[in-house]
């Protein structure tokens, strides 16, 4: 497990635009959306939470978009099938180096962002962990998609992981609410990262076997 | 000892039937060539061999329980963003990197070793695939057309080295439009096989 670890680690590193294109993305569209309205009129802090969670969104399925596609065209997928015997490991150590490269800075950034955007700085730490955890479950869940789509295009993917992740928009929404007004904020990510250990746990498994299907 | 049964292979795409009751089987030591024209099934075969794809009828049974098995097919499976160097750290651990390296001198790699993978030419590449077969030890070799690409003395390196595993009790499966000079059973795929 450690040596997929390493060289799942080794491969994203030197994959340059792979972990640090969807960072990028994600500090252009926090600093481009208070420059595009006049702050003066608006309570930044109230709503910058919705660019947040967009963005994480949208960034999320750019980050995974291409999580098993490369390994699979230069044939490399094909190798690992024949040399692990538990394929699942391979799918979790794959999603485990994602989350770490750029699941964890995005929720970073975001967190950092709203702080920078009126957040006072004991709620900051608050919005790091809810933002983790919806992360976690948005990258098991757009690497599903990725996994479905992995020779068919991104269409797809996008068709089957986007209905299942609004909830946890949604989820992701009413827990900042709580942090906004100071109330419920355990319950609320009790229930978030329930679900992204129990999809974390599940969809390797899921997608281990989406990508033998496809390796046929 | 026999390593490898194939009892009654068929295997049919669509409506496309592209071999039927096929019936062979493969020795310790000893290689099979698979030859056959182009779109005959040689690939599938390999990958039904490999149990990468399932066979429409038939089966295949391995007499040796966790078999080593090397393979390179189509595709290389190597990382173009990464140098050659990088290439085998990822494939081969520390203790087999050694083996790799020699290879990779012998090859005549060694000069662009840290350069990008995807600025070397096709048969370069192609090399530098070849030796995560030929640097691993294995109970199986099976090689999808390994000679495309390669110049006459690396095709003769490859050779060579297949016959001394061979001799060593490594069997092998390979396909090949070249003939490889390696001592093989011939298995031949051809239209005859789609009737």
């Amino acid at each position: 497990m450690i040596n997929l670890l390493t060289h799942e680690a080794f491969k994203l590193r030197h994959r340059l635009r792979a972990w640090l294109g969807p960072l990028l993305i994600m500090v252009l569209v926090l600093i481009a959306f208070p420059l595009s309205i006049d702050v003066s009129q608006y309570d930044l802090n109230k709503f910058y939470f919705s660019i947040i969670v967009v963005s994480l969104l949208v960034i999320s399925f750019l980050a995974t978009e291409s999580i098993f596609s490369e390994d699979y065209e230069d044939g490399s997928l094909e190798q690992i099938y024949l040399e692990e015997k538990d394929f699942y490991k391979v799918v979790l150590t794959k999603i485990s180096i994602y989350i770490f490269f750029i699941g964890i800075p995005m929720s970073l950034i975001g967190s950092l962002f709203s702080f920078a955007n009126g957040v006072a700085a004991d709620e900051t730490p608050k919005i790091f962990v809810i933002l983790t955890f919806s992360t976690l479950i948005l990258f098991n869940i757009f690497s599903f998609g990725s996994a479905l789509s992995i020779n068919k295009g991104a269409m797809l993917g996008v068709l089957v992981s986007l209905p299942l992740a609004l909830p946890v928009i949604v989820l992701l929404g009413r827990a900042i609410r709580t942090v906004q007004y100071g109330e419920g904020f355990i319950e609320v990510l009790s229930l978030l990262a329930g679900v992204g250990l129990i999809l974390a746990a599940v969809m390797p498994i899921i997608i281990s076997a989406t990508l033998k299907t496809h390796l046929e | 000892m026999q390593l490898i049964t194939a009892s009654n292979l068929g295997y049919s795409i669509n409506e496309n039937r592209l071999f039927h009751n096929l019936t062979f089987s493969l020795e310790t030591g000893c290689g099979l060539h698979i030859k056959g024209g182009n779109g005959s099934g040689k690939s599938t075969l390999i990958r039904i061999l490999l149990g990468l794809t399932s066979p429409s009828k038939g089966e295949v049974v391995f007499f040796k329980p966790n078999l080593n098995i090397s393979y390179l097919g189509h595709k290389n499976a190597i990382k173009q963003y990464l140098t050659p160097l990088q290439n085998l750290e990822l494939i081969f651990a520390p203790s087999e990197l050694d083996d790799a390296m020699t290879w990779m001198q012998t090859f005549g790699l060694t000069k662009v070793q840290d350069e990008m993978t995807a600025t070397l030419s096709f048969g370069q590449q192609k090399k530098l695939a070849l030796i995560r077969v030929l640097g691993k030890s294995s109970d199986l070799i099976v090689l999808d057309e390994p000679f495309v690409g390669l110049d006459d003395l690396s095709r003769d390196l490859v050779s060579q080295f297949l016959c001394s595993r061979l001799a060593d009790g490594t069997s092998l499966v390979l396909t090949s439009h070249i003939d490889p000079g390696i001592p093989c059973v011939e298995l031949i795929l051809s239209e005859q096989s789609n009737d």
